[in-house]
């Protein structure tokens, strides 16, 4: 593939703003949660990467880019006015113009109008809205007649059609929450398991739009658990599952779910992967692999990934990814982290994967600290690396962690390790490096004493045995605790024994004012 | 003596010649008021009656003596009860339970009065045994006891009564009250405190906190505060509550014990020095509510937590370097703190002094000598039969005919074919 | 203790307690007050020897001053402050304590000289001395006794480790029925 498509690829979605698109333009709730941040240099090729996906997700992804890149704002705004111009939807129509106007008006000393008509910005098309709005009603209420003439004929399939239509047609119109609905009530018109599993697909296409993941993952479970019938081939089966499956990875993946993501994006068939409005086959490639990185270890990423010759293919789409993952295999993690850092600009403007990126980079990292160590012995390699992280107190928590991985690991294949080397190691005094230890022995990172008589730090075998009759004990008193304490708790409500409000009964408190005082007189 | 109390007395004698204890106990009752106006021949009547024979008529006019607004003579009193407890017929006591503790309960009453309390531990002890069906029945004289003990500082007669697991509450007759419940466990919890067997004292206030309350009880707020100090010294920490613990608990009681929970956040921190600015703080609070012995020993008890936070991180440490990681005032002091933990068993070191040094062990125990079998044994049996008790709880439960009905009602309701609803068996 | 026959401590401070408990009004004999007091710290039961100070009736205390210098023994031992404790029990003891208040005196030289043992891996001549309430010479000498080795220099002590050898034993049939208890718990 050419340079600047897998550039393209790169930018992806970002989950920052969802278009609340069914209704007046209103702020989303995410937004106060991600921090607003700026792409400066992205290489990325607009037209082709939009070109990759259809409907709300390419309006989605526009933009998502245009919020976040300045230089290519009004490319990609332009682009979604155009694109928008081909469905009902008006509201969305307004937004983008309005974002376009002031994303030409803010980047250009002109006055509005010139600079408007210099650019290229064609003035709000009002007639078109009306026009499409009306365009719009009139179908709804075509569309709705004949639901309901549906409905009072009673034909099963009919009805299922009909309302997958009037889904379609709000979908068209950006009318998210009402496209959901309908999709939704297909299913009690759903006779074979193939309807079913269309109605599922629908019904987690717009959750996906509207971000509601729970939703999106229930559906693919519930199309998953569909029998297949015989009337559906082969081909078609594997387009369903791979879809589900992206569907499923996104939905893991917007919830953090790492692991499970890559699990599920691996699974995707690349031959049958064309969902547009979903996303693109090389997004599920750059999910895949970053969250493979970030969670597998090596076996699974060997096997899985590396191994794999169906996931093969989705990484031709991406050979910097693929280039990534071979460095990180082969233990070349200085080339691999520059590389992802290379990368991490495109993968800012990706809709669903901007919020992760971060996240997906320090367990990227933190495994190759993991690797590194246990891999080598000597410590040169971990050396300049970690003489390059500040130590504490001034470096921010994501750094602590780092140097917490790296101690860590840099400890891990050693029985005993010489504090004072290990201290200019880390760029730091014996006793502050004595401190920071005994931190993580405390936390049960590092197994492991100090002798501070000699400054050495040594390692230390849980005795397994001694450990597991210690445990036993533990378990067995605790049960005797408890059960103990139900069983009084039965006697006390087979007596009915609770403690009433005083009225009738006098003093439940006069009386034991008495006792506290004079009772514990007594003790001590 | 007076006809009423003589007309008493005889019925007494034929009703418990004939065995019909339950008519004796309705009668006697009914007496309770007329005996009461004849409060000065009660003696007399008591010289008539037999203790053994006539037991429940006795403990009527017992308990009436000790109703009585002004006792001129106690010690005859206090002898009548020793005597009445030593040889009352445990057959007849039972058809009257609540009325032999309201006995004891008044008894009590009248020594904590006059400061006699160590007097009626004996009694007190012998009247319990003499109620109980099994060893593990809890009755409403058992607080009445710990109360005596704690009052008199001797501790080890209650201790029997304390240390068995209770597996069952008497009702006498409905009469046992939320108040004795919360009591015995409070005192108790108070007597294994002074005992220092906090693990137990632990136990008992967590029991007298997680009763099912609608309402508060002073007893349950300073349960909850002794619970918070004990759990600090134990655990180091507030336990979560287990989940059938009232709501009255962090809703109205949580607030009143602002201070223990500064402690206790302060106690999180391993700091002493932030763990005494909050004591001192609060000083008028825990001063007030008696709890300063408590108190001190929870700041003993961080130094003490901190010391062995070391002994999982270092294998040697200098004296001076561990006085001060954990704020004490030097060497020498630490010395002693881990001779005395040492001691005691609370850590596995060794001092050098040549080198000012401590080294830490591990446990020692391999878990393969033939005393660490037994011991797991011993455990072993204990959870086996805590199991069968909870199995036998369970059959009989599942054969209480209400309980059938009302599964099986459940079952027919279900079914929306069946027209029979309710049908038991 | 040469001469006298086996004291049982154990019984006799059982015995009493339940005499106090009986005392006529509530109040012991003093010389039960002290008997038991005693038997309390010699049984290192120093909670128990709080308790039982704290019950004893004001009179009593004052009249019997006995009583009061058991208790500073007590005291001491609380606070484990040991050259007080042998200091506090060099004193002329009643005839009814005296047996116990010597036994104490043994029993806390050897639970010094244990405790020594197991917690110290080298400890100053004169610390040990200290702990054992002799002169230092007599000190040494007892340390030497042990086994222990002097470095004449440092005067430090280096106590030596005892194996505690367990004697407890298990048929083997009764570990058999055991066995067979367990696994037919486990299955039901």
């Amino acid at each position: 593939m050419p340079l600047p498509l897998q550039q393209g690829l790169f930018q992806g979605q970002a989950a920052v703003e969802p278009m609340q698109v069914d209704g007046a333009p209103e702020e989303n709730d995410n937004i106060e949660e991600e921090p607003q941040y700026t792409v400066e240099n992205p290489s990325l090729d607009l037209e082709q990467h939009a070109s990759q996906y259809t409907g709300l997700a390419r309006l989605h992804r526009l933009m998502f880019i245009a919020d976040h890149c300045p230089s290519l704002r009004v490319e990609g705004l332009r682009m979604a006015l155009n694109y928008v111009m081909t469905t009902y939807n008006t509201n969305l129509y307004g937004i983008i113009h309005r974002k376009l106007q002031e994303a030409v008006s803010s980047s250009s000393s002109l006055p509005d109008a010139v600079a408007g008509s210099v650019h290229n910005v064609p003035p709000l098309d009002v007639p078109w809205m009306e026009t499409t709005a009306k365009k719009a009603a009139f179908k709804l209420e075509k569309l709705d007649t004949d639901l309901k003439n549906y409905k009072s004929n009673s034909i099963k399939e009919s009805i299922r059609r009909g309302h997958d239509d009037l889904g379609d047609h709000y979908l068209d119109c950006g009318d998210l929450t009402n496209a959901l609905k309908c999709y939704s009530r297909a299913r009690d018109y759903c006779t074979n398991p193939k309807h079913v599993v269309n109605m599922c697909l629908n019904v987690i296409k717009v959750s996906v739009y509207l971000q509601n993941w729970s939703h999106v993952l229930s559906y693919v479970n519930k199309a998953e658990a569909t029998p297949d019938s015989e009337s559906t081939t082969k081909e078609a089966n594997l387009t369903v599952q791979s879809r589900l499956k992206c569907a499923a990875g996104l939905a893991d993946l917007a919830t953090r779910k790492y692991k499970s993501a890559a699990k599920h994006f691996l699974q995707a068939n690349f031959d049958h992967c064309d969902f547009p409005e979903l996303l693109s086959p090389s997004n599920v490639a750059t999910y895949g692999a970053l969250c493979a990185l970030a969670s597998f270890d090596r076996q699974e990423l060997q096997h899985n990934v590396i191994g794999s010759s169906s996931f093969k293919q989705f990484l031709e789409l991406e050979p910097q990814l693929r280039d990534i993952l071979h460095n990180f295999y082969e233990s070349k993690y200085a080339k691999c982290l520059k590389l992802l850092g290379d990368i991490k600009d495109n993968l800012l403007l990706d809709l669903y994967l901007a919020p992760h990126v971060s996240p997906l980079y320090t367990q990227i990292r933190n495994r190759a600290l993991c690797q590194v160590s246990s891999q080598c012995l000597v410590t040169c390699t971990v050396v300049p690396v970690m003489k390059d992280l500040p130590g504490p107190p001034t470096c921010p928590p994501l750094y602590t962690q780092i140097r917490n991985r790296a101690l860590c690991q840099y400890f891990s294949p050693y029985l005993s390790a010489d504090m004072r080397k290990m201290a200019s190691a880390f760029n730091t005094s014996v006793g502050a490096l004595e401190d920071e230890l005994m931190q993580l022995i405390l936390e049960g990172q590092i197994n492991a004493r100090i002798d501070s008589h000699n400054k050495i730090l040594y390692a230390k075998d849980i005795d397994q045995r001694s450990s597991t009759f210690e445990k036993s004990l533990t378990v067995g008193r605790d049960y005797q605790r408890r059960t103990k304490a139900l069983i009084l708790r039965a006697a006390v409500l087979k007596n009915q024994i609770h403690v009433k409000s005083p009225p009738r009964e006098g003093g439940q408190g006069g009386e034991m004012s008495i006792a506290p005082g004079s009772a514990s007189a007594a003790r001590n | 003596m007076a006809a009423n109390l003589e007309q008493f007395v005889s019925n007494v004698q034929t009703m418990s010649s004939s065995a019909s204890f339950t008519n004796m106990v309705e009668y006697v009752s009914k007496s309770m008021d007329a005996l009461a106006k004849n409060h000065a021949h009660i003696d007399t009547a008591l010289a008539t009656l037999s203790y053994s024979e006539h037991s429940i008529g006795v403990l009527a006019l017992l308990v009436v003596k000790l109703s009585g607004a002004h006792i001129q003579d106690f010690e005859t009193l206090y002898v009548q009860v020793q005597e009445f407890v030593s040889s009352c017929s445990e057959e007849q006591i039972k058809f009257a339970p609540e009325t032999f503790a309201e006995l004891c309960h008044k008894f009590t009453l009248q020594l904590v009065d006059r400061k006699q309390a160590q007097r009626g531990i004996t009694i007190l002890c012998q009247a319990i045994r003499k109620v109980q069906t099994h060893l593990a029945l809890l009755t409403s004289i058992h607080p009445c006891l710990c109360q005596l003990c704690l009052l008199a500082k001797n501790f080890k007669p209650a201790l029997s009564f304390l240390d068995v697991d209770i597996t069952e509450i008497s009702r006498e007759s409905g009469h046992y009250d939320a108040k004795d419940f919360l009591l015995y466990f409070y005192y108790g919890g108070m007597i294994y405190t002074a005992l220092k067997n906090y693990n137990r004292a632990l136990y008992f206030f967590e029991m007298a906190v997680t009763t099912p309350s609608m309402a508060v009880s002073h007893i349950t707020l300073e349960s909850y505060k002794k619970f918070i100090l004990v759990a600090l010294i134990v655990q180091g920490k507030i336990p979560t509550l287990p989940k059938y613990a009232p709501q009255v608990v962090p809703r109205y009681i949580k607030p009143l014990c602002q201070a223990y929970h500064d402690l206790a956040t302060a106690y999180g921190s391993n700091n002493p020095a932030d763990v005494r600015s909050v004591i001192t703080k609060h000083n008028d609070t825990f001063v007030r509510d008696n709890n300063m012995g408590l108190v001190k020993q929870c700041e003993t008890a961080l130094y003490k937590k901190n010391i062995q936070r070391l002994t999982k991180t270092f294998l040697t440490l200098s004296l001076a370097d561990m006085a001060n990681r954990v704020q004490l005032t030097g060497s020498r002091e630490a010395e002693k703190y881990v001779l005395h933990m040492i001691e005691d068993g609370e850590i596995y070191a060794t001092i050098n002094q040549k080198d000012g040094m401590v080294r830490f062990h591990d446990n020692p125990e391999k878990y393969n000598s033939a005393a660490m079998l037994l011991e797991l044994d011993k455990e072993m049996q204990k959870c086996i039969r805590m199991d069968e008790k909870i199995k036998e709880m369970d059959r009989e439960i599942a054969v209480n005919p209400q309980y059938v009905q009302k599964v099986s009602g459940i079952h027919d309701e279900d079914m929306p074919a069946s027209t029979s609803k309710g049908q038991g068996f | 203790m040469a001469g006298d026959a086996e004291i049982d401590f154990v019984g006799l401070s059982h015995e009493l307690e339940a005499q106090e408990l009986d005392a006529p009004g509530g109040v012991a004999s003093p010389q039960l007050y002290g008997q038991l007091l005693a038997l309390y710290l010699l049984h290192n039961d120093t909670i128990s020897s709080k308790f039982l100070w704290k019950r004893i009736p004001n009179n009593i205390k004052q009249g019997n001053p006995e009583l009061s210098l058991i208790w500073v023994v007590g005291q001491h031992m609380w606070k484990r402050d040991y050259p007080s404790i042998y200091e506090s029990l060099r004193k002329d003891w009643s005839d009814s304590v005296k047996p116990i208040m010597n036994a104490l005196n043994e029993s806390m030289r050897r639970r010094a000289m244990n405790l020594v043992r197991k917690a110290y891996a080298s400890i100053n001549v004169d610390d040990f001395a200290v702990f054992m309430g002799m002169p230092v010479a007599e000190a040494k000498q007892a340390a030497i006794v042990e086994g222990w080795s002097l470095d004449p220099q440092s005067k430090f002590l280096t106590p030596k480790k005892i194996e505690l050898v367990s004697t407890v034993t298990l048929p083997n049939e009764q570990h058999l029925s055991v066995l067979t208890d367990y696994v037919s718990f486990l299955e039901n």
